[in-house]
């Protein structure tokens, strides 16, 4: 519910359309992006090597000699193995990807979490730390106050640690960075306009606010999180029978945040929405860049969801990539 | 309204906490409605049709018009009937039967605001408008709506497309041939080529607050309204007049807060009736174009 990718709907007036059509075009005939012909249809025609043959890859199939696109989506080719990489797909999980996640159900010695992939996810209780870094020790009684760490329609952040044969992953939290989440709002874009980098977490210190770009298309937008627990009271902490005292200290809950907090948080979510509707790529600096473009043109953020914004947005893409080209 | 929407208690209390200090999660303030967009004409078969997109929310309305006797007693009145369904594609808790309650709830909504009292009086449309020969033969309007896919807010939304798709339809002129004598049935040819259009001028537009903590807010997102402990719909028409009222929700609200929803539901009322309108005109001018 609530999807940006569903969500998104903008109101253009004629002249907005317009605009909105000549910088589509702009931004694709700018140099570097994908030709137009690497992008089928269901039941496109693909184009290859039929004397030196191919493989047939996912998203595609053979119907009389000819090889046809199952999917929408973009044409991959690795050496003769020729497969179509559908765009709008649920989220395709990869080992050490950082996931937002949403926890489904408190399972025997587990959590099942929806990281919006085929199936929900699997973290185990022996894959989590407990708040502040301690290790957990094994006792009869954690698994049963498992709840107190995360309960049903938490959010948490958590990395990809094994992906199975049958589709299933687990997920671990064995970080001081991963865990609940709190103090924030959550917008979900699709999954493919997040590229894997080298950093998911990002600290805007500027504003003052925390984005975890998860793989999944999940985006989380919060406050800072507070200073990082010091490491003697972590000490005391760990000396002290393990969970449930961990996790009672550890759970602030929303700390109070200030209205100007609230409003740079609820920018940032609006641009990424903006941004996910437009098809973009969800990249740190293409939204700052953003966040600060809606600053400069004075854009309330009651009007971020308007058909003027949204087309300057584009139209600002297509200024940029016209520039590289 | 929507049910099985699960959020963590941190975001309860930010959604709460946004409410609070007059910021919600899409940067609107508590009074705001988001843009939306419609649609007409774009059923056929209806005499008139409209879509409306609202954020996520998006839903159809369709005007159908059958010529048919006027009710028992009531020879001057032409006739009403409203049916909303939830269409299984807009959310995986309407497959099935799932959607059925929702649709119950949303059809009688919307007929409480629009089809007045027993007699007919204080409906949506002037009735007496819908008979072309007297205690013989009337107009039945069906108004349908269809959910295609929600964010909250469905029965405001439900109502713009209504109003949006009455003022699209248009009733074809009937020719009476025989059959004005009291006693004979009446004979009748349908002109397809000249079409009246319905006055929508007392059409009303429903308004709803949702009451989230101590504050209350227009045009939920579905956040938002799994947050709800009350919410109030109000249906106001165009001279600011109230024409319907429902109370959903499970807590009870005090009388003054109750009029400050009213007043606030009035005077959004009046902008949101004036964008509307600025709406058709464009969809039905783009119309005229192609």
């Amino acid at each position: 519910m609530g999807d940006a990718m569903r969500g998104a709907h903008f109101r253009l007036s004629p002249a907005q359309k317009q605009r909105m059509l000549v910088a589509q075009e702009r931004c694709r005939d700018a140099a570097g992006s994908v030709h137009s012909s690497a992008f089928v249809n269901v039941g496109d025609t693909i184009p290859v090597d039929y004397e030196n043959g191919y493989l047939r890859g996912h998203g595609t199939q053979v119907v009389d000699g000819q090889l046809l696109a199952t999917v929408c989506g973009v044409v991959e080719r690795v050496n003769k193995l020729v497969s179509v990489r559908p765009l709008r797909a649920r989220y395709n999980p990869e080992t050490g990807d950082v996931v937002v996640g949403r926890v489904t159900e408190v399972a025997p010695k587990r959590w099942k979490v929806d990281v919006n992939s085929r199936q929900d996810a699997q973290l185990m209780l022996s894959a989590v730390n407990l708040p502040g870094g301690i290790q957990r020790r094994r006792t009869a009684t954690d698994e049963l106050n498992m709840r107190d760490l995360f309960t049903e329609n938490d959010l948490i952040s958590a990395e990809v640690q094994t992906l199975h044969q049958d589709g299933s992953l687990h997920l671990h939290t064995r970080s001081l960075k991963y865990g609940k989440l709190e103090s924030g709002q959550l917008v979900k874009v699709a999954p493919y306009l997040i590229k894997r980098l080298k950093q998911h977490f990002h600290q805007l210190k500027q504003y003052g606010v925390q984005m975890i770009l998860g793989c999944n298309g999940y985006v989380w937008i919060s406050a800072l999180p507070q200073s990082t627990p010091d490491i003697a009271t972590d000490q005391k902490r760990a000396n002290t029978e393990s969970l449930e005292a961990a996790a009672g200290t550890a759970d602030s809950q929303n700390v109070e945040i200030s209205r100007e907090l609230r409003e740079r948080i609820c920018r940032l979510a609006n641009v990424v929405r903006v941004l996910g509707a437009c098809g973009f790529l969800i990249h740190p600096d293409s939204i700052v860049d953003t966040y600060e473009a809606s600053l400069s043109w004075g854009t309330e953020l009651k009007h971020m969801f308007s058909g003027e914004f949204f087309v300057k947005v584009v139209e600002r893409e297509a200024e940029q990539r016209s520039k590289k080209g | 309204m929507v049910v099985g929407l699960g959020l963590s208690s941190a975001e309860k209390s930010y959604i709460a906490g946004g409410i609070a200090v007059d910021l919600r999660g899409d940067g609107r303030g508590r009074h705001h409605f988001r843009d939306f967009s419609i649609d007409t004409s774009i059923i056929p078969q209806a005499n008139g049709s409209a879509r409306l997109r609202l954020g996520g929310t998006d839903v159809i309305a369709s005007v159908k018009a059958e010529l048919c006797a006027p009710p028992p007693g009531r020879p001057h009145h032409g006739k009403l009937e409203i049916n909303v369904e939830c269409s299984p594609t807009a959310a995986p808790e309407f497959e099935g039967r799932g959607g059925e309650e929702l649709s119950m709830d949303l059809s009688r909504a919307l007929q409480r605001s629009f089809l007045g009292g027993a007699s007919g009086a204080g409906a949506a449309i002037d009735l007496a408008s819908l008979v072309v020969l007297e205690g013989k033969l009337c107009w039945m309007l069906y108004f349908d709506g269809l959910v295609l896919s929600s964010d909250g807010n469905l029965l405001d939304a439900l109502s713009i497309a209504m109003k949006a798709a009455l003022s699209n339809c248009g009733l074809p002129k009937v020719e009476i041939t025989s059959g004005t004598n009291p006693e004979d049935d009446a004979d009748f040819e349908l002109n397809e080529e000249e079409f009246t259009p319905v006055d929508t001028s007392r059409f009303p537009v429903i308004v709803t607050l949702t009451k989230v903590g101590k504050h209350y807010i227009v045009d939920a997102t579905a956040e938002e309204e799994s947050q709800m402990t009350a919410a109030v719909s109000v249906a106001v028409n165009k001279k600011g007049s109230i024409c319907g009222l429902t109370k959903r929700g499970g807590t009870g609200l005090d009388p003054s807060v109750l009029l400050d929803m009213i007043s606030v539901a009035k005077r959004v009322s009046q902008t949101l009736i004036t964008s509307i309108d600025a709406e058709i005109s464009a969809a039905e001018s783009r119309h005229d174009d192609q």
